[in-house]
């Protein structure tokens, strides 16, 4: 292990008394990017922890990642990652800060110029010093463990869903991220997709990684492997969230 | 008090002047910044130059030699006229690096290159994928638009002098076939350079680099503004086109204007 990885370590575990993510009676207003608007959530994810969130039939876009990573702002309360309010941060912090997530997007979130290969390596390649062979050296073994052959090379028109789907994942899971969201991360992919996806989990839980997951599917839902700290469930613009007693 | 108004209007034109003024600020205080260049935007600042610059390399010698060609036969006329031929070196200075080449250039950059930025912004703008960009901590200030507008600037700077060297070798050839008058190429481009001064240099570089980048960002601006449904990219094409020959028009004339009198 070198150096720079030690250090990382130190530094994540000295991160690991506050909390990842901090959502404080947070409400949005209604946008018609999303189908629903949030009203009164709060949340407060540790680090290693993972919020299950189940939505209502339909209201598959939410602002909850959105809010999360800072790119919209509420239209009441508090969001911080790492202790740090999104609001108060330079555009530059903020933007540095969204390069430590991983995101499975809900709708499409591939730059069409680009191949897919391109698009997994890009915000590392943009956040990071790491040379390029590295990145997508660990890309491929990523790849292959989600059940690709390698990392697709065409571009994301040229490939088929269920691949982009899993190239997607790879994307999400590149560069030991300290918050990942998953965007319904199994659609298309249910059920082959659960065991490497729930070891990918474990693996970056047990390195502080924390993770929020959306789902409308009841057979996540009731899956007792997905072993979640927390559990949330919408109602309308409400969350009911409970928490897993220890 | 309606949309029409010309107060409105004015308004308008103020709230673009402002906003142009603060976008050149801001992409020239991003670039001066070290950590701005991370690989990724050096990456696409060199598509860009290759794009907007490489590419266009010789279709600008096409239009500036057809140039060189209609201004030295025009030029030739009225100097045997009037009896100095030896004055055509001059004249072209005159016209072509003082007024006509930075305009040509950066309409030619507008007409190719402003039409394509405005639609790949817009296209992205539409499908989602400055969002995509965002969430990923790629800033579409830096990522998108900080390369598109410098590596425009830097491939309009660099098609001038090939479009100045091109006019100037095109109308030394053939006013060598009009007349034997003109003399050898040596004492022809001696003087061409003798006609030049320090403030034809920087109304070059003025009336080259300030243009350029108000296209730039114009249409950046306009590409990335596009919401809705691709039904309105053509509008915003158009749009961003008629602001960027305005800007590049009412910049010409006021650096003329600033230079000269």
């Amino acid at each position: 292990m070198t150096i720079a990885t030690d250090s990382r370590e130190i530094s994540t575990t000295s991160q690991r008394r506050q909390p990842r993510v901090i959502l404080q009676n947070v409400s949005t207003d209604p946008d018609p990017n999303y189908d629903v608007p949030l009203w009164g959530i709060s949340i407060r994810l540790q680090p290693g922890e993972l919020l299950l969130v189940r939505l209502e039939r339909g209201h598959l876009r939410t602002p909850l990642a959105d809010l999360a990573l800072g790119l919209i702002e509420p239209r009441q309360g508090r969001i911080c990652f790492n202790g740090d309010d999104w609001q108060l941060l330079s555009a530059a912090r903020a933007a540095s800060l969204r390069g430590r997530c991983g995101r499975v997007f809900a709708e499409q979130g591939w730059c069409a110029g680009l191949s897919v290969n391109a698009n997994i390596c890009l915000a590392q390649q943009h956040h990071s010093m790491r040379p390029l062979a590295e990145i997508e050296t660990e890309a491929a073994a990523l790849a292959r463990f989600f059940g690709l052959p390698g990392l697709p090379l065409g571009t994301p028109t040229q490939t088929r869903a269920g691949d982009l789907n899993r190239a997607a994942l790879v994307r999400a899971f590149l560069g030991r991220p300290e918050l990942i969201i998953l965007e319904h991360p199994t659609r298309n992919l249910y059920p082959e997709i659960m065991p490497p996806l729930l070891n990918a989990l474990r693996r970056a839980r047990n390195k502080g990684t924390a993770v929020i997951w959306t789902t409308c599917d009841a057979e996540i839902w009731d899956e007792p492997a997905v072993n979640a700290s927390q559990r949330g469930t919408m109602f309308g613009s409400r969350m009911q969230l409970i928490k897993k007693e220890n | 008090m309606s949309d029409t108004h010309p107060a409105n209007d004015s308004l308008n034109i103020w709230q673009e002047l402002n906003y142009l003024a603060a976008m050149l600020w801001a992409i020239l205080a991003t670039s001066a910044q070290r950590q701005t260049w991370v690989r990724t935007v050096r990456s696409e600042l060199v598509l860009q130059i290759y794009s907007s610059g490489v590419q266009a390399i010789r279709f600008v010698l096409y239009v500036s030699i057809a140039i060189g060609i209609s201004v030295v036969a025009q030029s030739l006329v009225w100097m045997q006229k009037i009896g100095q031929p030896k004055l055509l070196g001059p004249l072209l200075v005159t016209v072509l690096i003082r007024e006509a080449v930075p305009v040509l250039t950066n309409l030619l950059a507008i007409g190719r290159n402003g039409t394509t930025m405005t639609g790949e912004l817009g296209q992205m703008s539409i499908s989602g994928e400055i969002r995509v960009l965002d969430s990923q901590g790629l800033d579409p200030f830096i990522y998108l638009v900080l390369p598109r507008v410098l590596g425009l600037t830097i491939s309009v700077f660099c098609l001038n002098l090939f479009f100045l060297i091109g006019s100037f070798v095109s109308g030394y050839l053939f006013s060598t076939l009009l007349t034997p008058q003109v003399g050898d190429a040596a004492s022809f481009f001696q003087s061409i350079l003798d006609s030049i001064d320090g403030l034809d240099l920087v109304n070059f570089l003025i009336k080259t680099l300030l243009p350029a980048l108000f296209t730039g960002i114009i249409c950046c601006h306009t590409g990335l503004s596009v919401r809705g449904s691709a039904a309105k990219l053509p509008a915003a094409i158009k749009r961003a086109l008629a602001n960027s020959v305005r800007a590049l028009f009412l910049t010409s004339s006021l650096v003329s204007l600033l230079t000269y009198i």
